[in-house]
């Protein structure tokens, strides 16, 4: 066992770099344990995510709501297999970590995995336990597609609340903002998830969601029309992190709205409790073109998501906190899209709070998002 | 039962006090809203450490400071292909417009206001090429050409120095840098085009099906 000061159980995965190599989980340090047996037991990384998702969720990717509960074909069969995958999963890690034969780099792995799955919430971790989870999935990385990214765990820093306004005179529907983000926060390609929604809105009916095309496919700008964007409003008073039942969810001291991947257990309560439409849910393993995923990421940012976890914009936290603008407001060709520090005096968008005519959507929620929408 | 009258007079006192007591409380919040948060809080603001400097890298910049606000803009003249202008215009415009001769500058077509109200001479020095002009023949930079655009466009001038209009270059945070008119517009074709969106989510249609 490790010695050093850990909130969870550490096993020591006999690998060669560590101090006292060869002893396995189960205490011995020679061949005779149960698990060092067979080498039948050792899975693949896929066969191990596809394990844990079975055990997890099984046939409920395919269905919803009460048909989860009421519509499962259970027979003994099923039972014992649901009750075997989660067992292989613990087995897996454990003969891979204590098989002789197989080589440091899949003991490596194992490490990882088990020190991730065992890991706290992002929120309660120090600073070194952040770094430290960071490396590991860095290392992680590098050991399933011998590629380098880099992840940063920056904390937020004092003196900064971001806020971001977004002038619905200049917004002409371009929808580059909307490719910029999919791009640079890793979303899944194949079912399409964007953060950003461009609601194309009639002239003369004000904001009716109800009659707005938010997937329009001519030229814009339309005559008759005007543009409003949403995405996540970094509430200060987020309703979404009020419901979250395993406080996965949470707001930043910098204002930012984020969620622990690892931490979240897909209840999307938080879905259901955002008056703005802001999060998205991971129906499937999200799944990016090697050649275009972003390789600067953040741990609370675009780093890969899985299977059965929430996601939302994050003010793109990787850019966001190194002092760059997110990748719509960047993107933007007509500068509709305004970010900055709302504890700056001397900022921009200090400057439009206090010279423009500026409103948020459902304000009298008592949300308090930190997007503004003005006009010329 | 003057008595009783006296206890029960007592419990409700009480009772109201502890109701209002609680309810002044707004949850856990210090403030009222984000506005007054941001009010707050900014009081004592004494910058902070991240830099857009960085991101500022292969653009030439020059500082200007206009009505309160200081900030970088791109430099201009370096940008221009075939600046300075004198290094051809070396004689007066009429002895350069020869008929029969092969035209330079046939690809501009001024798009800007009408006719009436604009003309190349407008904007550019018909004296001095290597400068533009204010309407009242005063002589402006190059690199400040947003002196010539805001003499018609002042509302825009107001919100771009604010920053509520145009773009930022590198990122939100210390020093500001913003793209100057140009950098956006055409100034012989200002506005924009129209365009088909970058973005059809064929998904979304499916799922509305």
């Amino acid at each position: 066992m490790s010695s050093n000061n850990k909130k969870w159980f550490s096993l020591n995965l006999g690998r060669k770099s560590s101090a006292s190599s060869g002893s396995c989980g189960c205490g011995k340090t020679s061949g005779g344990c149960g698990s060092h047996s067979s080498d039948d037991y050792e899975m693949t990384d896929e066969a191990f995510v596809a394990a844990a998702v079975d055990a997890s969720i099984g046939e409920e990717r395919t269905k919803d709501g009460f048909e989860q509960v009421f519509d499962v074909k259970m027979d003994r069969r099923t039972a014992f297999k649901k009750l075997t995958a989660s067992l292989l999963i613990g087995a897996g890690a454990v003969s891979t970590s204590c098989s002789v034969i197989s080589g440091d780099e899949s003991k490596e792995k194992a490490q990882i995995d088990w020190e991730e799955q065992f890991k706290g919430n992002y929120k309660l971790m120090t600073d070194e336990e952040k770094k430290a989870t960071v490396d590991r999935l860095m290392r992680s990385y590098e050991l399933r597609t011998g590629k380098n990214i880099s992840m940063s765990s920056k904390n937020a820093e004092e003196n900064i609340l971001f806020g971001y306004a977004f002038n619905i005179s200049k917004c002409q529907g371009y929808m580059d903002c909307v490719n910029a983000c999919v791009e640079e926060n890793n979303q899944d390609r194949d079912s399409q998830m964007q953060y950003i929604r461009i609601h194309e809105m009639k002239d003369g009916n004000g904001f009716s969601f109800d009659e707005a095309d938010d997937n329009y496919y001519h030229e814009v700008p339309a005559e008759g029309h005007f543009y409003m964007g949403t995405q996540c409003f970094h509430c200060d008073n987020p309703p979404c992190v009020n419901v979250c039942p395993v406080q996965a969810t949470w707001r930043e001291d910098d204002g930012l709205v984020v969620v622990d991947y690892d931490w979240c257990v897909g209840c999307r309560y938080c879905m259901a409790a955002c008056p703005y439409d802001g999060r998205r849910f991971n129906w499937k393993k999200p799944e990016v073109p090697e050649a275009e995923i972003n390789h600067n990421q953040h741990y609370l940012g675009n780093r890969m998501r899985k299977k059965g976890v929430m996601e939302k914009c994050t003010f793109c936290v990787q850019r966001s906190r190194a002092g760059k603008n997110p990748a719509c407001v960047e993107a933007c060709p007509t500068g509709a899209r305004i970010f900055g520090n709302l504890l700056d005096p001397n900022s921009t968008i200090r400057w439009v709070l206090e010279n423009k005519k500026v409103f948020r959507l459902k304000e009298d929620l008592g949300t308090e998002p930190k997007f503004w929408y003005f006009m010329d | 039962m003057q008595y009783n009258k006296r206890i029960m007079n007592k419990w409700i006192y009480g009772f109201v006090f502890l109701m209002l007591f609680f309810s002044c409380k707004h949850g856990e919040g210090e403030y009222h809203g984000v506005v007054e948060k941001i009010e707050a809080e900014s009081k004592n603001y004494h910058g902070v450490t991240v830099s857009s400097e960085q991101y500022h890298d292969g653009i030439d910049m020059i500082k200007i400071s206009e009505g309160g606000h200081e900030f970088l803009i791109p430099e201009r003249k370096g940008q221009i292909k075939m600046y300075a202008c004198t290094e051809c215009h070396n004689k007066p415009l009429s002895k350069m417009q020869t008929e029969g001769e092969q035209k330079a500058h046939w690809d501009i077509k001024l798009v800007h206001a009408n006719e009436n109200t604009m003309s190349c001479v407008t904007c550019h020095n018909p004296d001095n090429m290597d400068q533009l002009k204010s309407l009242t023949h005063k002589e402006i930079d190059f690199n400040k050409s947003y002196n010539v655009c805001n003499q018609c466009h002042t509302k825009q001038f107001e919100d771009w120095k604010g920053g509520a209009h145009g773009k930022k270059i590198g990122g939100w945070a210390p020093p500001r840098a913003s793209m100057t008119c140009v950098n956006c517009h055409n100034p012989h074709k200002p506005h924009f085009e129209s365009k088909w969106p970058a973005r059809f989510n064929t998904q979304t249609v499916k799922e509305r099906e």
